[in-house]
């Protein structure tokens, strides 16, 4: 079975360390609130403005989830110290879109997936399947590696933030944009195919991509 | 989209604080057996009570013991036509506790035990499976796994599909919770007035949902989600994002309030999440049907909650029995109905919640499937 996708919109932003020049004080003005936000919560506020969706349901990816949150609570708890309640409730792989259904007042469903190296895979699969049903879907993934003492496990992967955002719904159009399933980017794995397919997209013609389940 | 399709729990297995089987799990349940054990070594200086699996065999091998189990009780010869679909929040996190603790480095770390879909990259060394994914959201994990479980087969785009929640107790989630100051140094008592928290426990819960039902299949007939929008940690006082999942799963149904019989509680037992869902469920079920929370048995298992709370709704249905709280002495509700004994009644829907960090909410109705 496929299910095409029309790309209404999308967004990425990578960084070997560290993505510059986010509005995350404009986008999110309560201080108290911003305050307590993830990288990985910053990054997607960040893209989730720039691919202009507001509500509706959420497909959101992420294989490490939220690496810093959880080496503080590692550290913390190796050395005897008390874990920060902030550290804790940030370490779920859900906080980025937690924190965005909350500044966004989205009540929908929003579903985070961590599928290892096929994680934009299945997000791209899980996404169409729900699109299915007729509404606009917002297609999110991240991954935030910038945490001290990282290179003792990382070896291959370049970017160390990472967002990418595509807003799609069903269509019958043919596909004219190819999804790369090798990755030989310097992306993070996980979710490269959906990086190649934001860097594809051409905002000036109507882009497709088939979505194989 | 829906296609003229339902979703049956065909096969079920459960291993938990409350036994090492599915039935070993509700016999504990209907006699309200000590389940939750107290704990010394997780968090500094303080006994926090845990539920904790009690078996020889590693968590690896039990989650693909209990896989293999569920074939050879189901219709399939294997499952290389079935999705498999993994619900969890702590992942490999337990092994990589371990090999940082020893190392204080991550340089022996395999991030492929590390993350969620461990447990996926480990049941594909020992099945071929059609196709996975692993969803990841704190404690509604496997109860949104199932509700994708019906999407994919309502929609006619599989036929099979296996729902693993599976968490792990680790030091990262006890003392974590240890951390928000809601974890009770006694066996939890949801609803009670003079509860002290949660307790924190592992299981493995494992299902089989197919397109057609067999011999005494339970269907999965609603699925509602919702997101509080709220705060991260603390669900809305008013239980608002509780009803609207509730809400969104009787209307996936098509049933009314009127017809639930018993509701499985998320109940944690923290004052936060009782009073919350307390006031959705009294604000919607004015026929007052009855309310447990599971909990005070197998503790709260995170990211395997959703799955094994919908085994014991299954069975509830399956053996026509309303199951007993424990230890609630004191509820601090009279606007909800709550039973402290086993009832046998006739039970034609069970709706069973699961509410997350985030303001992840998910309700699942099960119903009893007539002979037609």
């Amino acid at each position: 079975m496929k299910i095409n996708l029309e790309i209404l919109s999308a967004t990425h932003l990578v960084a070997d360390e560290e993505i510059g020049d986010l509005r995350t004080k404009e986008l999110v003005p309560k201080m108290v609130f911003r305050r307590r936000l993830t990288r990985a919560a910053k990054l997607v506020v960040e893209a989730v403005d720039k691919v202009g969706f507001e509500n509706g349901r959420i497909v959101y990816g992420s294989a490490f989830g939220e690496l810093k949150a959880s080496a503080n609570i590692l550290s913390a708890i190796l050395n005897d110290q008390m874990i920060s309640p902030t550290d804790f409730q940030n370490s779920v792989y859900n906080t980025a879109v937690s924190y965005l259904s909350i500044l966004k007042n989205n009540k929908n469903e929003i579903l985070t997936i961590s599928s290892g190296d096929k994680t934009a895979e299945k997000i791209l699969k899980v996404g169409a399947i729900k699109a299915l049903d007729g509404d606009e879907i917002l297609l999110l993934a991240s991954e935030t590696m910038n945490i001290e003492n990282i290179e003792q496990i990382n070896k291959c992967i370049d970017t160390l933030e990472n967002v990418v955002a595509l807003k799609v719904r069903v269509t019958e159009e043919k596909a004219n944009i190819n999804i790369l399933n090798e990755n030989n980017s310097k992306y993070p794995e996980s979710i490269s195919q959906m990086i190649e397919i934001a860097k594809n997209y051409d905002e000036n013609k109507q882009n497709v991509i088939e979505i194989q389940i | 989209m829906k296609i003229n399709k339902k979703a049956y729990i065909n096969n079920f297995h459960a291993i938990s604080s409350a036994g090492n089987s599915a039935e070993e799990l509700f016999e504990s349940i209907c006699e309200k057996k000590d389940c939750i054990s107290i704990d010394n070594t997780y968090v500094k200086d303080r006994e926090v009570a845990i539920g904790k699996i009690k078996n020889d065999k590693s968590f690896k091998e039990l989650l693909k013991e209990g896989c293999k189990k569920v074939l050879d009780e189901s219709s399939l010869d294997d499952y290389s036509d079935t999705l498999l679909i993994v619900g969890s929040s702590v992942g490999g996190m337990g092994v990589t506790e371990s090999v940082y603790f020893k190392d204080k480095s991550y340089e022996n770390i395999d991030y492929k035990e590390h993350t969620i879909d461990s447990i996926a990259y480990n049941l594909k060394k020992e099945f071929t499976f059609y196709d996975d994914v692993s969803f990841s959201t704190a404690c509604t994990s496997s109860a949104n796994a199932l509700g994708y479980a019906k999407e994919v087969l309502l929609k006619g785009i599989y036929k099979n599909v296996l729902v693993v929640g599976a968490d792990s107790l680790c030091s990262t989630t006890v003392c974590g919770f240890a951390a928000l100051s809601v974890l009770s140094s006694k066996p939890c008592t949801p609803f009670d007035k003079n509860r002290e928290g949660m307790n924190v426990s592992e299981a493995i819960a494992i299902l089989l949902l197919q397109d057609e039902k067999t011999e005494n299949s339970v269907e999965l007939c609603g699925v509602g989600y919702s997101s509080d929008s709220h705060h991260m940690t603390q669900p809305h006082p008013d239980g608002l994002g509780a009803r609207n999942a509730i809400e969104n799963a009787l209307s996936d149904a098509s049933i009314t309030f009127e017809q639930v019989d018993y509701i499985n509680a998320h109940g944690t037992g923290t004052i936060a999440n009782d009073n919350s869902e307390a006031n959705a469920v009294a604000s919607l079920f004015t026929n007052k049907p009855y309310l447990g929370s599971t909990k005070s048995f197998t503790g709260h298992t995170l990211g395997a909650a959703g799955a094994i709370e919908a085994i014991i709704s299954v069975m509830c249905l399956q053996k026509q029995i309303v199951v007993p709280c424990k230890n609630l002495e004191t509820p601090n509700r009279d606007d909800i109905s709550f039973t402290n004994e086993a009832l046998p009644c006739d039970l034609n829907y069970v709706v069973s919640n699961s509410f997350a960090f985030g303001g992840n909410n998910t309700s699942l109705v099960f119903g009893k499937c007539n002979e037609n």
